[in-house]
C-alpha cells in the first residue's frame, strides 16, 4: 500500500485534465448547431476550447465546424464510429479518448474538449470513463412526447436542451407541457429551451456548463 | 468551496488510517458520499454530509475509490464513501426465456454481470422501472427477480 509520504514523493506529475462535455441527441436536433452557438459564448467567457465531433461514416460535422470560421480548425478533431453512433461513447470510446488525449498535447493550455455524438436515439447516453458531464439536445419538431417516452437520454443527461423552442407554434406542440414533462421525468435536473439558430437560451446551456466542470 | 485536484491516498493506508482513526473519534471527518456509477467522473461539484462544496477535478489517470482522502488537515478530512450500487439478480424459468432476456437485456443496454443460471442488474434508477420494463416485454411471469441485499453485491 502506499503512503502519504509516497504520494507525496511522487509530486505532483499528474494534473487536473481539461474538462469533457458529451453533447448527444437524436439525428437533426441541433447538436451541431448548439455547438456553434456556444463556441462565442464560451471565447467570451475565456474558455481554451477544442471539439471532437463523431459521424458515422463521413467527417461532415467536423468539416461544417472547420470551415465555420469560428473555432481554429486545428482544434476540431473527427471520429468516425463506423456503426451505431453510441457505441463510441458508452460501450467502447477509446476512439474519443484518443481524440481529447491527443488535443490536449497538442493544445496544453485547453480547458474544455467538447464531444459531439452522431446522432442516435432516445436510448443514447454517454461513458462517464470518456466525459465529465453530458448534454442531451432534443428538439419540438421531434415531438411533444419524447420527454413522456423517457429514453435513457433524456433521463440521464447531466442537461437537457429542448432546441428549436422558436418552431412549437409551427409544428403544433404544446411547449409549457412538453417543459413540464421533461422536468418532471428529470426529477431535479436541469432542462434548458434553446433556439441554436438565434442564440436564444445559449448563454444559459453555456453557464451551466462551466458551473459543473470548471472551477 | 474547496477544489481538489489530487488524492491524498486512502483511508486504509499506512500512514493514514490510525490518524483519521483517530480523527473520527474527535468528529473531524467528513464524508464526500458517491453513488458507484458516478466515481469515473473527473471533475463534478458535491456536497459533504456537512454541506461543504467540493469540486473535484483530477488528472484523468487518477482513480478514484472507496476511501479516497481528498483533504487532510489537522482538524479536519474529506474522506470519499461509495454508495453501495444496488443489484437485481433475474432468474429465468426455462431456456427460451433465457434466449429471451438475454437479446432484451442487452437491446436495452442495461449494464449486467452473469451468474450461472442468472443475470445480474445494476440498478441506475428506480427498482420499479426495471420491473415495469420486464413486465411491459410479458417476462414478469417467467422470469424471478430479486434485490440483491448489500452483502451479496458484487465487488
Amino acid at each position: 500500500m502506499s503512503t502519504l509520504d509516497d504520494r507525496a514523493a511522487g509530486g505532483a506529475e499528474g494534473r487536473a485534465a481539461a474538462a469533457r462535455v458529451g453533447i448527444g441527441g437524436p439525428v437533426g436536433s441541433g447538436k451541431t448547431a448548439l455547438i456553434e452557438a456556444l463556441i462565442p459564448v464560451l471565447h467570451e467567457r475565456g474558455v481554451d476550447l477544442a471539439v471532437v465531433t463523431n459521424d458515422l461514416v463521413t467527417r461532415e460535422d467536423a468539416e461544417r465546424l472547420r470551415r465555420s470560421g469560428l473555432i481554429d480548425p486545428q482544434r476540431v478533431s473527427a471520429v468516425e464510429a463506423g456503426a451505431c453512433p453510441h457505441t463510441v461513447i458508452r460501450e467502447d470510446p477509446t476512439l474519443n479518448i484518443a481524440a481529447g488525449d491527443e488535443l490536449e498535447v497538442r493544445f496544453p493550455g485547453v480547458e474544455l474538449i467538447l464531444f459531439e455524438s452522431g446522432g442516435d436515439n432516445l436510448a443514447s447516453t454517454f461513458s462517464l470513463d470518456l466525459v465529465d458531464w453530458w448534454i442531451f439536445v432534443i428538439d419540438v419538431a421531434g415531438g411533444d412526447d419524447i420527454p413522456r417516452k423517457k429514453g435513457p437520454g433524456t433521463l440521464r443527461c447531466d442537461l437537457l436542451v429542448i432546441n428549436k423552442q422558436d418552431l412549437a407554434p409551427h409544428v403544433g406542440v404544446a411547449l409549457p407541457r412538453m417543459v413540464e414533462e421533461a422536468r418532471a421525468v428529470r426529477g431535479q435536473r436541469p432542462v434548458i429551451l434553446t433556439d441554436a439558430r438565434r442564440g436564444a437560451g445559449v448563454a444559459e446551456v453555456a453557464d451551466t456548463m462551466l458551473k459543473a466542470v470548471l472551477f | 468551496m474547496l477544489l481538489v485536484d489530487r488524492v491524498l491516498g486512502n483511508r486504509l493506508d499506512d500512514g493514514l488510517a490510525d490518524r483519521l482513526h483517530h480523527m473520527e473519534h474527535h468528529g473531524t471527518v467528513e464524508w464526500l458520499v458517491l453513488p458507484a456509477a458516478e466515481l469515473a467522473r473527473r471533475r463534478f461539484r458535491a456536497l459533504t454530509n456537512r454541506g461543504a462544496e467540493v469540486a473535484v477535478a483530477l488528472p484523468r489517470d487518477e482513480p478514484l475509490t472507496d476511501g479516497a482522502v481528498l483533504l487532510l488537515e489537522p482538524d479536519r478530512a474529506i474522506v470519499v464513501r461509495v454508495d453501495a450500487e444496488r443489484w437485481l439478480r433475474l432468474t429465468p424459468l426455462d431456456l427460451a426465456t433465457a434466449l429471451e432476456l438475454g437479446y432484451h437485456v442487452g437491446n436495452l443496454h442495461w449494464r449486467v454481470r452473469f451468474e450461472a443460471t442468472s443475470i445480474e442488474v445494476a440498478l441506475e434508477g428506480p427498482e420499479e422501472t426495471y420491473r415495469a420494463r420486464l413486465a411491459a416485454l410479458g417476462l414478469d411471469t417467467r422470469v424471478e427477480t430479486r434485490l440483491l441485499q448489500p452483502d451479496e453485491a458484487p465487488c
